[in-house]
């Protein structure tokens, strides 16, 4: 009996390290494993249907990862400080007609800087709505993305804005290698993402408001302009990734994006962002969106109808989060409020 | 030099009781601003809206358009009737539009195959299927209520679709179709119907044991769980009961149009989201206003039919739309400043 108390507190601090060391391990596994889904899904699909393999269907694949992924660079940031934005489409769409509206009458540089400004501009109206006004990000957010669409709408009268400009298109589309444009786009967006969060005071001070807003108010920090240009970096990379889908159809419409929210937000939380905020993997984020790209892409070489996407994608997205709120038996987020 | 201790008694006792005084009539003015607040909310766009609608928009009063403006009312109420009570909770449901789309088409093939009631019955027991899907994710795998129906949203619109093929679905049945369009004493039974279960869901949320649960736990989850209330089966119940009124109103949208499709209801979700808010449900949980959703969905039907009858492109009823969920949402949060205010007045 005199024994049991030594064995416990031993026992004890055995389970402590082991618990460590698996939590150690199991976080090794999950930062690295999503790339192994992704090389394993490629694969086999390939194995099943040889022509996945073609460089043809390999570029394909980084374009998808390219619109998803650049667009999750801004969306990244948001959930890293807590915030969320719905309104990716309705971003996207306006930025979109805009490129194809100007491109006639000026040079392609410009015609894309004042997409991503007005992008940036889309982006200050919702960083406003839940700095200011105060109102959740996802409501405030879902009710934006709704006043885009019906501007997108007004603005092409619900016509399709064609993109005719060949050297704008070869700029959007063209590739160095296998590589497409869009891709290295999205690999030096990444970097910078990466810089911005982890090697700045704005990053910081985003993380800082992500895991504890009131906490990051008391130490002085300005969260709400922190909120407002968050959401406007969001919304011009949401832009970088409208012009590019733009040259990509070499056309713009309202419903050009609709619904891409949910592969946006499921890119970056299947890439191990937690939606509690705190924290952000850029890297993961990049290889989220490639498992989409590589999972719609073997769905459309598989000849499965394109309705499957919808649940593909939403499925995913549940069981990724799931996993996340199993690991951490934290209290939940909450959306409202 | 005796009667100094009691002195000092007395001086703690008035202070202490000056100060409940002082706390209870502060939480009596907030009360008072909020409920102020929240009737102005919808009472005064209710009335802006009819007058603007009588006075700019010809035959605005016409007896088919009030039919039109009721029944589209009634549909959209009973949606929203659901998300009140979801909201209450703390929780959202997007996934209304996509749940809607999957009942009237599951009801529109149930309907052709073996007739009206086996039909209607098929329908709700969709409904409830993907209730429980909503609430099984929400409350076992603890995911965030307005990531798992967003993607939910996904899903069941991507069954609605699979289920359809992608093409409409006509309906056979006259005796289904004449539901929606029926009238009794010359008002549309979907009117009629929104008004019951309105009335139930009031009763519920007000009168019974459960709605007080629902209101706890949406207040503070935390409160409600120490207070011994069965919070995951109040959430789980929640959701069903949100998707079985989202599938009620899908059943009486497919009555009313006589062919459904995939893409029915797409959208919903924002719609139903702004006509609870408006009527005054906070988002932040622990109120639920079944009264003020019903007033707010026959303004935004007013509107859509104001909008229509002007001959307005339908782009600007999203912007219109986009507008009011802002407006309603910009109220709330003003509710809640000016709550905030008054408790922590001498603090700031």
């Amino acid at each position: 009996m005199t024994t049991t108390a030594p064995t416990i507190k031993t026992e004890a601090k055995e389970a402590a390290t082991k618990t460590s060391a698996t939590s150690t391990i199991l976080s090794l596994i999950s930062h690295q494993y999503l790339l192994a889904v992704v090389v394993v899904a490629f694969v086999v699909v390939g194995l099943i249907q040889p022509s996945f393999f073609g460089a043809g269907n390999v570029q394909n694949i980084l374009f998808e990862t390219a619109f998803v992924g650049i667009a999750a660079c801004g969306m990244v940031l948001l959930i890293t400080g807590g915030l969320l934005d719905l309104s990716v489409g309705g971003v996207i769409a306006v930025s979109a007609i805009a490129v194809g509206t100007v491109l006639p009458y000026t040079t392609i540089g410009l015609a894309i800087l004042i997409a991503v400004v007005i992008g940036a501009v889309l982006g200050l109206v919702n960083g406003l709505l839940v700095s200011y006004v105060k109102i959740a990000p996802f409501i405030a957010t879902l009710g934006t993305l709704y006043l885009f669409l019906g501007v997108a709408f007004i603005w092409t009268g619900g016509q399709v804005v064609s993109v005719t400009s060949s050297n704008f298109r070869a700029l959007t589309t063209g590739s160095l290698g296998v590589l497409p444009y869009p891709f290295l786009t999205l690999i030096v967006l990444a970097l910078l993402t990466y810089f911005l969060l982890s090697r700045t005071s704005f990053g910081r001070t985003l993380r800082a408001m992500g895991s504890n807003q009131r906490a990051a108010e008391l130490a002085g920090m300005h969260v709400n302009l922190t909120k407002a240009i968050v959401f406007m970096v969001a919304g011009a990379c949401f832009a970088l990734a409208g012009v590019f889908l733009a040259g990509r159809l070499s056309s713009a419409e309202a419903n050009m994006a609709t619904g891409i929210e949910m592969s946006v937000i499921a890119a970056v939380v299947v890439g191990g962002t937690s939606l509690r905020g705190g924290r952000g993997t850029v890297f993961g984020t990049v290889i989220g969106a490639m498992l989409f790209a590589v999972l719609s892409k073997a769905l459309n070489m598989l000849g499965v109808t394109s309705y499957w996407q919808y649940i593909v994608t939403g499925a995913v997205l549940v069981v990724a989060v799931a996993i996340g709120a199993r690991r951490r038996s934290a209290a939940e987020v909450r959306g409202a409020g | 030099m005796v009667n100094a201790p009691q002195l000092l008694q007395v001086d703690v006792v008035t202070s202490a009781e000056q100060e409940r005084r002082e706390s209870a009539r502060r939480g009596d003015r907030a009360a008072r601003r909020q409920s102020i607040l929240q009737k102005l909310g919808i009472i005064i766009p209710f009335v802006l809206v009819l007058l603007a609608g009588i006075v700019l928009v010809p035959s605005f009063l016409s007896a088919s358009n009030i039919t039109n403006m009721l029944v589209d009312g009634a549909i959209l109420a009973i949606t929203a009737y659901g998300m009140t009570m979801v909201i209450a909770l703390r929780g959202i449901d997007l996934s209304v539009g996509s749940t809607q789309a999957v009942v009237a088409c599951v009801a529109a093939v149930s309907v052709n195959a073996w007739g009206i009631l086996p039909g209607i019955l098929a329908g709700i027991a969709a409904a409830i299927i993907l209730g429980l899907v909503n609430g099984l994710i929400v409350t076992t795998f603890r995911v965030p209520a307005f990531i798992a129906t967003l993607a939910t949203l996904g899903i069941f619109r991507g069954i609605a679709l699979l289920f359809t093929g992608g093409a409409p679905i006509m309906i056979t049945d006259s005796a289904f179709r004449s539901i929606a369009t029926s009238s009794i004493f010359g008002i549309p039974v979907p009117f009629i119907v929104a008004v019951l279960v309105g009335a139930g869901f009031w009763f519920v949320l007000d009168r019974m044991r459960f709605g007080k649960h629902v209101v706890a736990v949406g207040g503070s989850p935390e409160s409600a769980t120490d207070s011994g209330i069965k919070v995951k089966r109040i959430e789980l119940i929640a959701y069903v009961v949100a998707a079985a009124a989202a599938g009620v109103a899908g059943l009486l949208l497919a009555s009313q149009l006589g062919s459904v499709n995939g893409s029915l209801s797409s959208g919903l979700e924002l719609q139903a989201i702004a006509v609870v808010v408006l009527g005054g449900t906070s988002m932040a949980g622990g109120r639920g206003n079944i009264i003020g959703t019903f007033l707010a969905s026959l303004l935004l039907a007013m509107i859509n039919a104001g909008l229509n009858l002007l001959n307005v492109p339908s782009f600007y009823q999203y912007i219109a739309l986009g507008m009011l969920l802002v407006f309603a949402l910009s109220l709330d949060s003003a509710q809640r400043a000016a709550v905030r205010r008054v408790f922590e007045g001498r603090v700031a």
